[in-house]
């Protein structure tokens, strides 16, 4: 690189560089420039501007040429993301990233589905928001499995509650240990044959069933509105982008509070290819950067450095960020930089068909489903095949004319038997929790390059037998909660997935009390550089079962504080 | 694990998801080196066009609404498979045009027609058992017998009725026709069926 291209200057002076622009990079923003940081975000993708870019939102279905099936020359174009579904459709494909012009290497099979543009994965997140519980932190000690949690359950309540608020979370209070009770805005309802199902796993099963917690504003609160957020309306086309911000994403809630403030700046386009580490002062002291269109390189400079570009980014950017000091690595003395990659394993479950309720209907499209929370290796239910355990998400629904492709029949009074709505089904597929493991890991190929001269990313983890032991449990226990209600025609499926498919990346930095074997302290500060903290799901030690944003939130949240007040202490 | 073989699983255990078939269809790019090689574009005759209009007008005719037909549902076959289906597809929807060519059905009552439209409806079951047989084996692990397989695609009765229901339900004039179309409720309701009420789609 020519060192004489680099843009240096002193204008490039901020207090603080967040790296990202998703679910945690939008906290950082938002909590630095609240307490009265000039901060500078960068983002490594496109501009979208919320919600006038959301281009599909308002289609109708027939305005999609395709109707929502992949094209070949899409498909190809997203091999990652097409894999096992169909996310490079034309409702949301364009929010997702190109896998042939982002390539990545997987030594393991890996669905690496990746959002570069303004808000990242916030674009089209599953909204589903669970707290994680005290047993999750203690878990890895009790079982010694990995390290131990540096913080438990009450160091992170209070900013659960604090990011609850701000991003307003649906459900149903329930005095739950297994999943503790959010700050909740109203539940959304549930349908008949779903009351009917919770009802009859409670007496038959004990299992608990709940209506899932929704980052949707059911009842949009002052805290949302003076965003200029308005409550769902329940056109479950969420992935599309909101144009009411019903759903909370990075550019429906954070970036617009950090804009307020007039102390937010964000650069598109800017690529953080390092960080920029003095031997001398012991820290990092800025962000070199590379421009994805004109690949021009610019210095930034912080007092602070917040890493918040995804967990699989985030470790890929501190391994590529090399210095005498960190020869392997950025804080990566522990040599863990990059290892335990986790996920949730999803695609196993099962699903029947639901006898009687002829007359139920539901009026709006409801943007959520039901919630099976953990029962495995919880309190008297013992499995000796696998530790941890796992979540269903689900729900019960009417068939609609798609029912008719499996029918016999054709003609006239096939054609009007098909505009009525059809029978109930009720299904549901499990979430399942991965163990750290340092074998599952990522890396920097040592010659291979991407087309911005920065190595390309290695991928190299796989399903361990205590996961593959759970799918083939979740689909057991989840017929027989089906059988329970009295549904027939079950059905249980357990897909030959990927790591990566949850979209849940995590673990590539973990925290932990010893700078021997983690690679953050309890407050997401880098060990051995403490002017640099990373709050993304890389810092994760274990990956429970719920779905994780809320917890990488609350992690920003309490990160943030700390580095304001370390940074006022002059300790930084 | 070869991901032709994940790929493969995938339909057979979406369990009740109607389009599993479909989906593996879609999906059986797998590795992009190798989908170019299975890319395919259809050359249908005037007499072929006319025969994939006439399935598909007899799968939804128009009735007191409009029917396959009036809202382009044959040239939306034709674009899909073009589009979204790779070479086994398009050799077992073109052996079901060629068969109903062979039969001369353009030229039959109304009554053959419906009669031979049965039959296909039929064997196309026992299609669909060899076809998901076919993906099982797919889970064995034998690439060549994999590879060999992949010849059988998805059968033509089931790709043109499939298509023909999505390209009908979905466009304009056949949803606005069928169902109560919403696209922005901004309410959720629990509420009871009227006799003969639609469907409400969004």
């Amino acid at each position: 690189m020519n060192q004489s291209n680099i843009n240096t200057q002193k204008a490039n002076k901020y207090d603080a560089i967040v790296i990202g622009s998703g679910m945690t990079g939008g906290i950082a923003a938002k909590e630095l420039t609240q307490k009265g940081l000039k901060v500078l975000m960068l983002e490594r993708g496109r501009e979208i501007k919320h919600p006038e870019d959301y281009e599909t939102a308002n289609k109708a279905p027939w305005e999609f040429e395709h109707r929502g099936k992949v094209p070949i020359n899409s498909a190809e174009e997203y091999w990652s993301n097409n894999r096992f579904g169909t996310l490079a459709n034309e409702e949301a494909g364009a929010f997702f990233t190109n896998d042939k012009q982002n390539p990545f290497i997987e030594k393991r099979p890996f669905d690496w589905i990746r959002a570069y543009h303004t808000g990242g994965k916030s674009m089209h997140w599953g909204r589903q928001t669970y707290r994680w519980g005290q047993h999750d932190f203690e878990a890895n000690a009790k079982e010694g499995v990995g390290i131990d949690w540096p913080i438990r359950y009450q160091d992170i309540a209070p900013w659960y509650s604090y990011i609850e608020k701000f991003v307003g979370v649906s459900g149903q209070k329930e005095g739950w240990d297994i999943i503790p009770d959010s700050d909740f805005l109203p539940p959304m309802a549930m349908l008949p044959p779903e009351i009917h199902f919770k009802d009859a796993v409670k007496k038959k099963l004990n299992r608990k069933v709940t209506i899932g917690r929704i980052a949707n504003l059911s009842q949009a609160q002052p805290i949302h509105t003076a965003l200029g957020r308005a409550s769902c309306q329940y056109r479950n086309k969420c992935a599309r982008g909101c144009p009411h911000g019903g759903y909370y994403s990075s550019m429906a809630g954070a970036i617009p509070a950090a804009a307020q403030t007039k102390r937010l700046t964000i650069r598109h386009n800017a690529i953080a290819e390092s960080l920029i580490y003095d031997e001398k002062k012991q820290k990092a002291t800025g962000v070199r950067v590379i421009d994805q269109v004109d690949k021009t390189v610019t210095d930034y400079f912080a007092k602070i450095i917040f890493v918040t570009a995804g967990a699989m980014n985030s470790a890929a950017l501190m391994l590529n960020s090399k210095s005498s000091r960190f020869p392997n690595g950025f804080g990566n003395d522990s040599e863990q930089l990059g290892r335990n990659v986790m996920d949730h394993h999803l695609g196993s479950g099962a699903t029947a068909t639901v006898e009687g309720f002829e007359d139920d209907y539901y009026f709006g499209s409801r943007p959520t489903g039901l919630y099976i929370p953990r029962f495995r290796n919880w309190e008297g239910d013992k499995r000796k095949d696998y530790l941890r355990g796992f979540g269903y998400q689900g729900g019960a629904s009417r068939s609609s004319w798609n029912r008719g492709v499996g029918m016999d029949g054709f003609g006239a009074e096939f054609k009007k038997s098909l505009t009525e709505p059809g029978g109930w089904t009720l299904g549901f597929g499990g979430f399942g929790e991965i163990l750290p493991d340092p074998n599952n890991r990522i890396y920097l190929d040592p010659q291979k390059k991407d087309q911005w001269g920065i190595p390309m990313i290695v991928f190299d983890a796989a399903f361990s037998e205590n996961d593959l032991a759970m799918r083939r449990d979740i689909m057991v226990a989840g017929a027989e909660m089906l059988e329970a209600a009295g549904f027939k025609n079950i059905t249980t499926y357990n897909r030959e997935t990927h790591m990566g498919l949850g979209i849940h990346e995590m673990g590539t930095a973990r925290m932990g009390h010893d700078p021997k074997t983690s690679v953050l302290n309890k407050y997401n500060q880098v060990h051995a550089c403490k002017n640099v903290f990373v709050t993304d799901g890389a810092c994760m030690v274990s990956a429970s079962c719920v779905n994780p944003s809320l917890t990488y939130m609350a992690l920003t949240a309490r990160a943030a504080d700390y580095a304001v007040g370390e940074l006022k202490k002059r300790n930084l | 694990m070869h991901r032709r073989e994940a790929l493969a699983k995938v339909s057979l255990l979406l369990g009740g998801a109607l389009s599993g078939p479909t989906l593996m269809a879609l999906g059986r790019l797998g590795n992009p080196a190798t989908a170019a090689t299975l890319r395919d574009k259809l050359n249908l005759s005037a007499q072929q066009k006319q025969i994939i209009a006439e399935v598909a007008e007899m799968i939804i005719p128009r009735t007191d609404t409009v029917g396959a037909k009036d809202v382009g549902v044959p040239a939306f076959i034709e674009m899909m498979i073009n589009d979204c289906y790779y070479s086994p597809e398009h050799r077992s929807f073109m052996a079901g045009v060629t068969e109903l060519e062979g039969l001369k059905f353009l030229q039959m009552s109304a009554a053959q027609k419906t009669d031979t439209l049965k039959q296909i409806e039929q064997k196309t079951k026992e299609q669909m058992k060899a076809y998901n047989a076919q993906t099982i084996k797919f889970g064995d692990n034998q690439d060549l017998e994999a590879m060999n397989a992949v010849k059988l695609g998805l059968p033509f009765w089931r790709l043109i009725k499939e298509l023909t229901l999505l390209g009908y339900y979905t466009s304009e004039g056949g949803m606005k026709a069928s169902f109560e179309y919403v696209p922005s409720p901004g309410k959720l309701e629990l509420t009871k069926l009227k006799p003969g009420q639609k469907t409400i789609v969004y």
